[in-house]
C-alpha cells in the first residue's frame, strides 16, 4: 500500500506569512511557565504519542520559559480526563487531548456527563483518520457488492459507546446490511484484537482507522473495500462516496486540543496561534513522521466547528445507536 | 534469522547498551519488589525518558525492566506474604509459610533460580514457535478463552481447608469483578454513581490491601518478627535454594511450559499461568501433603512458570501487535514512539530489533536472578526485623504503591478497605487466594462468554465446535478428576 500525505502547503504559506508579516499581538499571558495537557488515555497509545510528540513543539512557540507537560489521566472511558479540564481554571495552563467522536458519543447515547464538549476553547486539530471497511483476505466477499449478497453479517468492534461500534451500525444501516439482522459482535479489548478476530473468522467485517489497518492490509491479512473521507489516500480502495455512498465520508477518528471553556479571547487566540506555528514547524512533520501521526492540522475555529459537525452527524443516525447487545 | 541474531547480539554487548540493561535490571527489581509498582509503571515513567534515545536502546532498558520484575516480585511475596506482581501471587503459597520457619534463604534461593531458568526456557520456546506465532495466535477466539479462564478457575482446587468457604471466597472475588462498567450490556454494574468505580476494582490496590495490609494487620496483633520464634536465626539455604531448583527440574520444565503457553493468552495469562502451575505441581507430585505449608517445589512452580509467561505474552505481541500483558502493552508504544509499527510486519521487517528483546529479556533474567541471589542472606533479615520498625514501613510502601497506580487517591482507599477485608478472612479462614483467582478471571471468563454466545446466536453447544476448546475442556475435566483418581487409587493402596 502506498502512503500518500495529504498536502498542507495553503495553509502552511498562510501561517508563515501571518507570524513573518503581520506578527501576533502578544497582550495577553499564560499564568504559570507550565502547562499540561490531559491525555485520557493511558501511557503508550495513540493519543500518548500525539502529544508527546507535539509537545516540545508547542512549548517552543509559547516562549523560551514555558514547558508543556503531558500528563495521563485515564479513567471512565476519557470521561474522566474530559472533566477535569471542563472544571480547570481558564487561565491556559490545562488543556486536554479529545477523541472525536469517542468523546462526543457518551452525550448522544443521552448519558449525563459532567461536561459540554461545546462549551470547551478548542485550539486546534491534530490528527484526523478515515475508516476503512475490511474483510479477512481469505474471505470471499472482495467488494461491497459481494458483501451485501452475504448470508450472513457480523461486524467485529470494541464496546458499546466506541467511535467503530457508532461506525459499524451507522455503515450496516447505509449498505443496507440490517435486513440480515447482522451480528454486532462488540467488547473487544482494542483495534489490534477485534482486527485479529477478523482474520480468524470470529466475523466478517469490520471498520477501523486507516493507521491501525495498514499493517494488516500490508502483511496480506485483511482485505479493504471501501474508505470513508473525500480521498482514497492511504488506503488504497475507493471512497464511500465513489461507491453511491455519500452518507459515510464523514465517518472519521480525530485527535483535537481544547482548554477550558471562557478562556479570555486573547489568551486563546495565542495559545492557537503558538499551536499553529508549531503544527508547521518542519521538525515536528519529521517527528510526526517517525510516530506515525496522521497530520490533518485545523485551527480552533475550524476544530471547534468539526465537533459541532460530529454532534449533528451522529444525532442524525442517533436511532441506529441503541445498544445491539442490550441484556 | 541467524544473521539477526547475530547482530542483535552483537550491538547488545556493545559499550553503554549493557548499562542500559544492568540499569533497567536494577529499576525492574525495585519496582517489582514493591507491591503496587511493577513492571508497567516502570515502563509508564521511563517512557517519556526515552524520547532522546535511540531505539535499540530504549528496547534493550525495556526488556532489562520486565524480565527483572518477576523475580523482584516475588522476593516480597516470600518475605512479606505480598506479591510484588500479581502473577507472583502463587509464590505466597509456600514462599512465606518457609520464611515464618527461617527458611526464607531456601525459599529466595529456590525462586530466583526457578525463575532465571523458568525465563531461558520461555524465551527458547518462543523463539522456536514464531515461525508459527500467528497460526498460534489464531487458534485462541472467544469461545477458547473463555474455556481457558474455566481451566484457570481449576486451579481454585489448590485451596486447602473448607471447601465451602473457598466457594464463597471465589463467589466474591468472581461479584468484585462484575464491579464496574459492562462496555457490552452499556451498562454500570454497582458503581453507586461513583466515577472512580467505572473502570472496576484494580488488581494492585486489591493485592495491596489482601495482602501486605492484611499480613500487616496480623502481625501487630500477634507481635514479632515474621519468622516464628526458634527458627533459624543464621541466615541460610541459599545454595539449598539453588539446588532444589535443580533437583526438581521437572517442576521447572513444567512451570516453564505451563507459563510460556498460558502467558500468551492476553490480559490474565501471567497471574493465571502461575496458578495453574503451583496447582498442577500440587496436585501431580508425590506427598504433597506439604502444599501450602512450606514446600519448596510450590515456590519453584510458580516461579519458574512466573517469568516464562513473559516469552509467551511476546507471542501475540510479535504475530499481531496484541500485548499480552500490561508492561508488553506499554512496550508498544515505546516501539511506536521510535517509529516502529507494531503488528504482523514488525518480525519481517525490524528481526534483528526484535532479536535485540529477546536477549535483552534472556540476560535481563539471568542477570536478575544472580543479583537476588547475591543479595538473598540480606533480604532474608527483614523476616528477622522488628514488627514496630516493619508494619509503619510496609503498609507506608504499600499505600504510596496504591496510589502510585493511577495517580487517585480512591485507589489508596481501595486499598484501605481490602486490607480490612483481608483480615477478616484471615482470622474466619476464608481463603484470599481463591477471591484473587476468581477477581482476575471473572472478566475474561465474561466478556468471552457473552462474545460466544452472541457469535452462536444463543446456541452454547457450539463451543464444542471449535477444536482449541475441547481440548482446554477436556483438560479443565482431567485437572478436577487428578484429586479422585489419587483418592481411589490411595484407598486402593490402603485396602
Amino acid at each position: 500500500m502506498t502512503e500518500k500525505r495529504k498536502p498542507i502547503t495553503a495553509w502552511r504559506v498562510a501561517v508563515l506569512l501571518f507570524t513573518v508579516v503581520i506578527a501576533p499581538p502578544l497582550g495577553a499571558e499564560l499564568s504559570d511557565d507550565k502547562i499540561s495537557i490531559v491525555i485520557p488515555y493511558r501511557p503508550g497509545g495513540g493519543f500518548d504519542r500525539a502529544v508527546r510528540t507535539f509537545a516540545p513543539y508547542l512549548a517552543r512557540q509559547l516562549g523560551e520559559d514555558v514547558t508543556v507537560l503531558p500528563e495521563n489521566l485515564p479513567g471512565a472511558g476519557g470521561r474522566r480526563g474530559a472533566t477535569k479540564v471542563y472544571r480547570a481554571k481558564a487561565d491556559g495552563t490545562t488543556l486536554g487531548i479529545f477523541n472525536l467522536p469517542g468523546i462526543v458519543l457518551p452525550e448522544i447515547l443521552g448519558e449525563q456527563l459532567a461536561y459540554d464538549l461545546r462549551e470547551l476553547s478548542w485550539i486546534g486539530r491534530i490528527e484526523s483518520q478515515s475508516y476503512v471497511l475490511l474483510v479477512a483476505a481469505t474471505s470471499s466477499v472482495k467488494s461491497i457488492d459481494d458483501l451485501q449478497a452475504a448470508s450472513t453479517i457480523s461486524f467485529l468492534s470494541t464496546g458499546y459507546g466506541s467511535s467503530v461500534l457508532a461506525a459499524s451500525q451507522i455503515a450496516a444501516d447505509v449498505l443496507g446490511l440490517m435486513g440480515k439482522d447482522p451480528i454486532f459482535l462488540a467488547g473487544y479489548a482494542g483495534t489490534a484484537d477485534y482486527l485479529v478476530g477478523l482474520i480468524r473468522g470470529d466475523g466478517n467485517v469490520a471498520l477501523a482507522p486507516v493507521s491501525s489497518a495498514a499493517k494488516y492490509i500490508e502483511s496480506g491479512d485483511l482485505r479493504p473495500l471501501a474508505v470513508s473521507g473525500e480521498a482514497s489516500g492511504r488506503a488504497g480502495v475507493p471512497t464511500f462516496a465513489d461507491l453511491g455512498y455519500p452518507e459515510l465520508t464523514p465517518l472519521n477518528v480525530q485527535r483535537s486540543v481544547a482548554g477550558p471553556p471562557d478562556m479570555d479571547p486573547e489568551l486563546l487566540e495565542m495559545i492557537r496561534a503558538a499551536f499553529l506555528r508549531a503544527a508547521a514547524d518542519p521538525d515536528f512533520e519529521k517527528a510526526a513522521e517517525k510516530a506515525r501521526l496522521e497530520l490533518s492540522v485545523l485551527d480552533g475555529e475550524d476544530a471547534a466547528q468539526a465537533v459541532e459537525a460530529n454532534f449533528n452527524f451522529y444525532e442524525k443516525f442517533k436511532a441506529n445507536l441503541r445498544n445491539p447487545n442490550a441484556l | 534469522m541467524f544473521d539477526s541474531l547475530l547482530v542483535a547480539a552483537d550491538y547488545l554487548t556493545g559499550g553503554i547498551n549493557l548499562a542500559y540493561l544492568g540499569l533497567g535490571v536494577v529499576i525492574g527489581l525495585l519496582f517489582g519488589t514493591v507491591p503496587g509498582l511493577g513492571g508497567a509503571t516502570a515502563i509508564a515513567l521511563l517512557l517519556p525518558l526515552t524520547f532522546g534515545m535511540e531505539p535499540e536502546q530504549a528496547i534493550i532498558l525495556m526488556g532489562g525492566i520486565m524480565g527483572a520484575v518477576s523475580i523482584g516480585g516475588s522476593v516480597s511475596a516470600i518475605l512479606l506474604n505480598t506479591p510484588g506482581t500479581a502473577p507472583n501471587a502463587a509464590t505466597c503459597f509456600d514462599g512465606y509459610p518457609l520464611t515464618q520457619q527461617g527458611k526464607a534463604g531456601l525459599a529466595i534461593g529456590a525462586a530466583a533460580t526457578a525463575s532465571s531458568i523458568g525465563g531461558v526456557i520461555g524465551v527458547l520456546i518462543l523463539v522456536l514457535v514464531l515461525p508459527i506465532a500467528k497460526t498460534i495466535v489464531l487458534w485462541f477466539g472467544p469461545p477458547a478463552f473463555f474455556m481457558m479462564a474455566v481451566l484457570g478457575l481449576t486451579s481454585l482446587t489448590v485451596a486447602r481447608g473448607n471447601m465451602l468457604r473457598g466457594l464463597i471466597a471465589a463467589c466474591l472475588g468472581l461479584f468484585i469483578g462484575f464491579v464496574g462498567y459492562d462496555d457490552i450490556g452499556g451498562t454500570e454494574r454497582f458503581t453507586g454513581g461513583i466515577e472512580f468505580l467505572w473502570d472496576g476494582i484494580s488488581i494492585v490496590p486489591m493485592l495491596i490491601g489482601l495482602f501486605a495490609i492484611a499480613e500487616m494487620m496480623k502481625l501487630y496483633v500477634s507481635g514479632g518478627p515474621i519468622a516464628r520464634a526458634g527458627s533459624a536465626a543464621r541466615i541460610t539455604g541459599t545454595r539449598q535454594g539453588i539446588l532444589s531448583a535443580f533437583k526438581n527440574f521437572k517442576t521447572v520444565l513444567s512451570g516453564s511450559a505451563i507459563g510460556s503457553i498460558v502467558g500468551s493468552v492476553p490480559g490474565v495469562g501471567g497471574t493465571v499461568a502461575s496458578f495453574l502451575s503451583y496447582s498442577f505441581t500440587a496436585q501431580s507430585s508425590k506427598d504433597n501433603q506439604n502444599f501450602g505449608k512450606g514446600d519448596v517445589r510450590g515456590v519453584i512452580a510458580s516461579e519458574a512458570a512466573n517469568n516464562a509467561k513473559d516469552g509467551g505474552a511476546l507471542i501475540p505481541t510479535l504475530a499481531f501487535g496484541i500485548p499480552g500483558s500490561a508492561e508488553m502493552a506499554l512496550f508498544l508504544g515505546v516501539l511506536v514512539l521510535h517509529g516502529m509499527d507494531p503488528g504482523p510486519m514488525l518480525l519481517i521487517e525490524r528481526e534483528s530489533t526484535i532479536f535485540m528483546l529477546i536477549l535483552a529479556l534472556l540476560t535481563a533474567t539471568i542477570f536478575s536472578g544472580t543479583l537476588v541471589l547475591l543479595a538473598a542472606r540480606y533480604l532474608s533479615k527483614i523476616a528477622h526485623v522488628d514488627s514496630a520498625v516493619l508494619i509503619p514501613a510496609v503498609i507506608i510502601v504499600s499505600l504510596v504503591g496504591a496510589y502510585a497506580l493511577h495517580g487517585s487517591i480512591g485507589d489508596v482507599f481501595a486499598a484501605a478497605f481490602f486490607g480490612l477485608v483481608g483480615y477478616v478472612m484471615i482470622r474466619a479462614n476464608y481463603p484470599r487466594i481463591t477471591l484473587i483467582i476468581a477477581f482476575v478471571l471473572s472478566g475474561l471468563m465474561e466478556r468471552n462468554f457473552i462474545q460466544s454466545m452472541i457469535m452462536f446466536r444463543g446456541d452454547w453447544l457450539k463451543f464444542f465446535g471449535d477444536t482449541t476448546t475441547v481440548v482446554l475442556f477436556a483438560l479443565s475435566i482431567l485437572v478436577l478428576l487428578i484429586p479422585l483418581i489419587r483418592f481411589v487409587r490411595s484407598r486402593r493402596r490402603m485396602a
